[in-house]
């Protein structure tokens, strides 16, 4: 028996009550019963240690619609896409697929009933053929054979009919992004794949490729197939969705045909109107010297594709500049550049006028930029050291740490014992080892090392993710205090909240450019929320 | 990892684990020795006591323990160190020939200086060779990210057959030509008096001069890794190669000059087999002996800690010198390696123990954790 | 040049290859699915030992002692190889020091002496050996006939397997997936492989092949038993892997080369001819390899012809 990639809908027996009334149909749902439905999801909540990412969502999309789940960071689009998948199992509520009930254990029972993901972080194997990625791990005949014409052949066919252009004989590494990420819906296609969940598939997509990705989608969904298309985007979601459904804090908030609305309605749906329980705009105060600047700065990211185009952005001394945006918009790169973990391909970094040597970590480190980064345990510490020791991480090559020739661990302990007590670090002592320590007094050593080299600029990078109420309250506070004393913060964050309460001025990025700059006292929320969509 | 155990990471090793551990998997390692021994007709105690009587009451017994002892701590102390920053060096073995080679041709050429001065250049020029032949590997894996393992274990071929051409093969500067054997059995030259290294002689017993030097080694290996910035920058690096580029630390510089000294340390090795014992430089019984493969292994029985190699080389060239001392129908050399395997497995496998909760893994429940939030495993 | 040279040349090679062949092809399977096997040299030994107990001790006909002893012999070599898969993949020791341990444990001065010693099968003559198989009866054509049509079964054997082995790895599904495991584990593990399950049967497969390469030594080459009976053959193949960037057809050419290398020196020595010392033919594929590993890893080169990418490291699977 050949591999030939089946048609989305000459499969198992599709159960005829596709479209009698399912309990719990919402009101948009009800008016759709004549059309059959994919999947629909009830009220389904899903719990995590201290938060509820999905919280009663529901929504359905129909076969052959493109679906979009739109919201930003925080909203719960990928925990639900997760739940769908059979990657997480539901706290409560229900799924159907194609009219019945599922209850799915794993991604492999999702897959048995045709859904699909293709995910941001690509599994291929690079030194391999396009057709050898398709058919990994799949041989429905229990064939033992595997004949790469005869595959080659198939996936050709494949990549024809699905008006995805891509050579079957071609190695990954060959290939765009953009064609990579069409052998993944090819693969998902050639496992029967009824409902593909496509999340955030334009990131790293040339517009081009991003138009050839969204008339892709309207040739599956022309067959009967149903595309969930997850997008932090307007215009994307504009353009290719059918209907949207939109995310915010955990909860659906509506479902509406993309037809009948705009991106300043969308956007104000996504972002809300509340205003934040926080204190109120920050009071406009004396911005010291421009400390660092930034002119023309492009990079790359870590797949190749340019994540930061033609960057200006200036920190004043003295101020809070808050990175606003959906994450992988280019915001980590920024970080990664200036504080010298990322190579420029184009534009300058400059310090107090000095210009800063690209990727050289130990030239921003002593040119006094610090930096507590995002993947704190992975990067920030050394997991296996002491307390004492992460504290001198950076420090360790001056000489006041030194007695003699040896580093003095006298001095190293003397040292921990200060910042401890001044950071309010639990912990039992300075010699701990500090994975032992809970995330929020990691953090708060951090900070205690960075801070302590007495810095021009501080880049932040989600200082306060993971972290408790007490200890993202004192996060906020230190940094608020530092940037008083004369220091140039930039602290970026997925928190929209903690950008609009902490920072003097907010810019605003999508897609690897600066968007928007605002200060904080004339911001408001639909306004950033769109810059952050792409739609102004 | 799938399968039905789980294996968590300690978050904090109790220090009574970390002694008793070692102790009560070398105990364990006797006892399934033991029983091999017992079902293939030997008598384990009094094969033990053999073993133990030849290795140190015997005459000369104890002296002979720290022969095989002492190449064994240099090869250990060098894969220790480079262990230790995950930079695996396996190249110990050629470093160790390249070493000897060094050394020897120090000894021969500068033969009629003083005696200490020579010492001191025979280490030298041992540990030099054997640092130019680490840095081979060491460059590419630095500047051009080749793996060290495969290449530094090339390297090791090469310079056994650079050893043997001198002396088997060549009319070389090495090479015994003139004496009356030396025409039927190619030798190398005998080193002269000034070149063999003074043993310390306690009792009944010489302590070999290349072992003392190992110990002092050992201490200052261990106060460099534990006391300088060199060794700090070292430790973060074995840690976490992120955390390191993040806090501005040179690490293609560093990966050359761990591996380069850790090349030194076998070269030094191959000094002290011609000046310690041998003084003549002996390519088949050096690729015999395999010390440089064996270091390894010590290093890892030893935790990758200096001192602890000091103590674990001993062991090692106990067993060693039991094996040869005895062997003979009653007590086959097999046994060495027998019981070095079982050793290992032991040591090894409960060290996991020590570092890791190993459990049965129940139904598995696939959730997320509160540990994806703080590591960045975002929720959106 | 004397074809004499040349013909005394291709047959030691022969001869000083079909082990490495056959050792060397299980190693290529190990390393493909991720696994550093630096116990070969034990694993043949112990290979050697048991082939060799299996055809002294048992009192049946010539046939059936041999297929005995050679099953013997790779169920041996696979034990070991089970110890060093347990250790590496499960425990998740260093693969270095795992496979130095089963060298050290099963080497000359580990079990297979043991062994030899209790059994009391060193230094006699082997009872049963494979002799040389007159292939179609075409052993007196010119030149081919002795060289491929008067051989053992272990050559044939290894010829066969070299074409085996291509073709599984090619040409089958379970080679796609290996090839995949070694790659990128992950990206296979998400596509429903059990990388550790490959890990494990190819390391198995490995170690079961490196004691039939043993078996060779004690049932056709010598035969007869002595500590450290392979001299080294088992890290020759290790290396002759790595030479062969992990390609079968590269591989048994590769063992040919090693092996007339290694006769070439000697060889033109008693003929006097001597241009280059014979050390330095044998250094040379060595001296090769390290070039080519360098010049392999440049980007360009190693999306071509790389080291198979996760070899060495051992998998977890990212939870969550």
């Amino acid at each position: 028996m050949t591999d030939s990639v089946p048609s989305a809908g000459a499969d198992q027996a599709a159960p005829a009550a596709a479209s009698a009334p399912v309990p719990g149909l919402s009101a948009n749902a009800a008016a759709l019963t004549a059309v059959a439905l994919a999947v629909q999801v009830v009220e389904m909540t899903k719990r995590f240690p201290g938060v509820v990412a999905n919280d009663c969502v529901s929504f359905e999309a129909a076969e052959g619609e493109v679906h979009a789940l739109l919201g930003e960071n925080g909203a719960g689009k990928t925990t639900l896409c997760n739940l769908l998948m059979g990657l997480y199992r539901p706290d409560a509520g229900k799924l159907f697929v194609g009219g019945r009930a599922v209850r799915f254990h794993s991604p492999k029972d999702a897959q048995d009933a045709g859904i699909f993901m293709v995910h941001q972080h690509l599994r291929l194997v690079e030194s391999m053929t396009v057709a050898e990625n398709v058919v990994l791990g799949w041989s429905p005949s229990r064939q033992f054979r595997f004949s790469p014409g005869k595959v080659e052949k198939v996936v050709a066919e494949a990549s024809e009919r699905f008006q995805m252009p891509v050579d079957p004989r071609a190695r990954i590494w060959q290939l765009s992004l953009g064609e990579r990420q069409r052998v993944e819906i090819l693969k998902a296609l050639y496992r029967g794949a009824k409902v593909l969940i496509l999340d955030e598939p334009t990131t790293v997509l040339t517009p081009q490729e991003a138009d050839q990705l969204f008339s892709s989608v309207r040739d599956m969904t022309a067959e009967g197939r149903t595309v969930i298309f997850i997008s932090h985007k307007l215009p994307e979601v504009l353009a290719v969705a059918d209907r949207v459904t939109i995310l915010r804090q955990g909860r659906s908030i509506t479902t509406v045909p993309t037809a009948g609305t705009d991106a300043d309605h969308l956007a104000g749906l996504m972002v809300g109107h509340e205003v934040s329980l926080e204190a109120a705009a920050k009071l406009a105060e004396e911005a010291g010297p421009v400390v660092l600047e930034l002119a023309g700065v492009s990079a790359r990211g870590d797949l190749g594709a340019e994540a930061l185009k033609d960057v200006t952005l200036e920190v004043r001394a003295g101020e809070i500049l808050g990175i606003a945006g959906v994450a992988g918009n280019g915001q980590r790169e920024l970080a990664e550049v200036i504080t010298g973990l990322r190579e420029t391909t184009a534009g300058s970094i400059s310090l107090g006028g000095s210009r800063l040597p690209a990727g050289d970590p130990r030239a921003a480190i002593d040119l006094g930029i610090a930096y507590v980064p995002e993947d704190r345990m992975g990067t920030g510490i050394s997991p296996n050291l002491s307390i004492a020791e992460n504290l001198m991480l950076k420090s360790y090559r001056r000489k006041a740490m030194r007695s003699g020739p040896v580093l003095s661990s006298r001095k190293a302990i003397a040292n921990a014992k200060v910042a401890i007590e001044r950071f309010d670090i639990r912990a039992p002592g300075p010699r701990t080892l500090i994975r032992q320590l809970s995330g929020g007094n990691i953090q708060k050593v951090l900070l205690a090392r960075e801070l302590s080299s007495e810095p021009r600029v501080l880049v932040a990078a989600s200082p306060t993710r993971g972290l408790d109420v007490g200890a993202t309250q004192y996060v906020r506070r230190t940094l608020s205090e530092t940037a008083k004393s004369g220091v140039a913060v930039m602290m970026v964050s997925e928190d929209l909240d903690e950008v609009l309460e902490l920072s003097d001025r907010i810019a605003v990025f999508y897609n690897g450019r600066v968007v928007g700059v605002v200060e904080a006292a004339d911001a408001n929320r639909q306004q950033i929320g769109l810059m952050m969509a792409g739609a102004s | 990892m799938t399968g039905p155990l789980r294996i968590e990471r300690r978050l904090d090793t109790p220090k009574w684990l970390k002694v008793a551990v070692p102790l009560a998997s070398l105990l364990l390692a006797a006892i399934l020795a033991g029983i091999l021994l017992a079902s293939t007709g030997h008598n384990p105690i009094s094969t033990y006591h053999q073993m133990y009587s030849a290795a140190v009451t015997a005459p000369g017994g104890l002296t002979s323990t720290f022969v095989y002892a002492t190449p064994m701590l240099f090869t250990g102390l060098c894969a220790a160190f480079a262990f230790r920053m995950r930079t695996w060096n396996i190249g110990g073995e050629g470093q160790l020939y390249m070493g000897a080679v060094g050394a020897a041709a120090v000894g021969l050429c500068l033969g009629d200086w003083p005696r200490p001065l020579l010492i001191i250049a025979m280490i030298l020029g041992g540990a030099l060779s054997g640092t130019v032949w680490a840095a081979i590997p060491a460059l590419l894996r630095a500047y051009l990210r080749t793996n060290e393992i495969l290449t530094s274990l090339m390297l090791n071929y090469v310079a056994g057959f650079f050893m043997y051409y001198l002396i088997y093969d060549s009319t070389s500067y090495w090479r015994d030509l003139s004496s009356p054997g030396a025409s039927v059995f190619p030798t190398g030259k005998t080193l002269g008096p000034n070149a063999t290294w003074p043993g310390i002689n306690i009792g009944s017993f010489t302590l070999p001069m290349g072992f003392v030097l190992g110990i002092g080694l050992a201490v200052g290996l261990l106060v460099l890794i534990q006391k300088t910035r060199y060794g700090f920058e070292m430790r973060v690096m074995g840690d976490s190669p992120n955390a390191a580029n993040y806090s501005g630390i040179r690490t293609k510089r560093k990966i050359v000059s761990v591996m380069a000294i850790s090349g030194g340390i076998a070269g030094i090795a191959g000094s002290s087999q011609i000046g310690d014992f041998g003084h003549v430089l002996d390519p088949r019984g050096l690729e015999q002996a395999q010390y440089g493969y064996t270091g390894i292994v010590v290093a890892a029985l030893a935790l990758y800690n200096p001192l602890a190699v000091v103590l674990v080389s001993l062991l090692i060239g106990g067993l060693t010198n039991a094996g040869f001392a005895l062997e003979g129908p009653s007590f086959p050399t097999g046994l060495v390696g027998t019981m070095e395997g079982i050793i290992l497995f032991t040591v090894l496998g409960g060290e996991i123990l020590a570092r890791y909760r190993i459990g049965i893994r129940r139904r598995a429940v696939p959730a997320a954790s509160a540990a994806q939030l703080t590591t960045g495993g975002v929720a959106s | 040049m004397n074809s004499n040279i040349v013909l005394a040349v291709v047959v030691s090679a022969i001869a000083f290859g079909t082990p490495l062949v056959l050792a060397g092809l299980g190693e290529l399977l190990a390393e493909r699915s991720g696994v550093l096997n630096l116990g070969v040299e034990g694993m043949m030994l112990m290979g050697a030992v048991t082939a060799f107990f299996v055809s002294q001790k048992l009192h049946v006909a010539t046939a059936l002692a041999l297929l005995l002893a050679v099953l013997a012999s790779m169920v041996a070599g696979a034990a070991m190889a089970f110890i060093h898969a347990f250790l590496s993949i499960t425990i998740r020791v260093n693969q270095i020091v795992s496979g130095l341990a089963i060298t050290i444990f099963a080497g000359i001065i580990g079990l297979s002496s043991y062994l030899g010693q209790v059994w009391n099968i060193g230094g006699i003559a082997g009872r049963h050996s494979f002799n040389n198989v007159n292939l179609f009866g075409l052993k007196h054509l010119p030149i081919l006939g002795p060289l491929i049509f008067d051989q053992d079964a272990f050559v044939y054997a290894s010829w066969v397997l070299v074409i085996a082995v291509m073709y599984y790895l090619y040409r089958t599904r379970p080679g796609l997936y290996l090839r995949a495991v070694g790659e990128n584990p992950a990206a296979a593990d998400a596509m429903g492989i059990n990388v550790i399950a490959y890990r494990y049967v190819h390391t198995l497969i490995g170690g079961a092949l490196a004691g039939l390469g043993g078996a060779y030594f004690t049932l056709a080459l010598a035969p007869f038993w002595t500590d450290g009976l392979t001299a080294g053959v088992g890290w020759i193949a290790i290396a002759l892997v790595i030479f062969a960037f992990w390609r079968p057809d590269l591989l048994v050419l590769g063992a040919y080369l090693f092996g007339a290398f290694s006769a070439l020196g000697p060889t033109l020595q008693t003929r006097h001819i001597t241009v280059l010392p014979s050390e330095f033919y044998s250094a040379l594929p060595f001296l090769m390899t390290v070039i080519a590993l360098a010049a392999a890893s440049t980007s360009w080169a190693n999306r071509r012809i790389g080291t198979p990418a996760s070899l060495g490291i051992p998998y977890t699977r990212e939870e969550g």
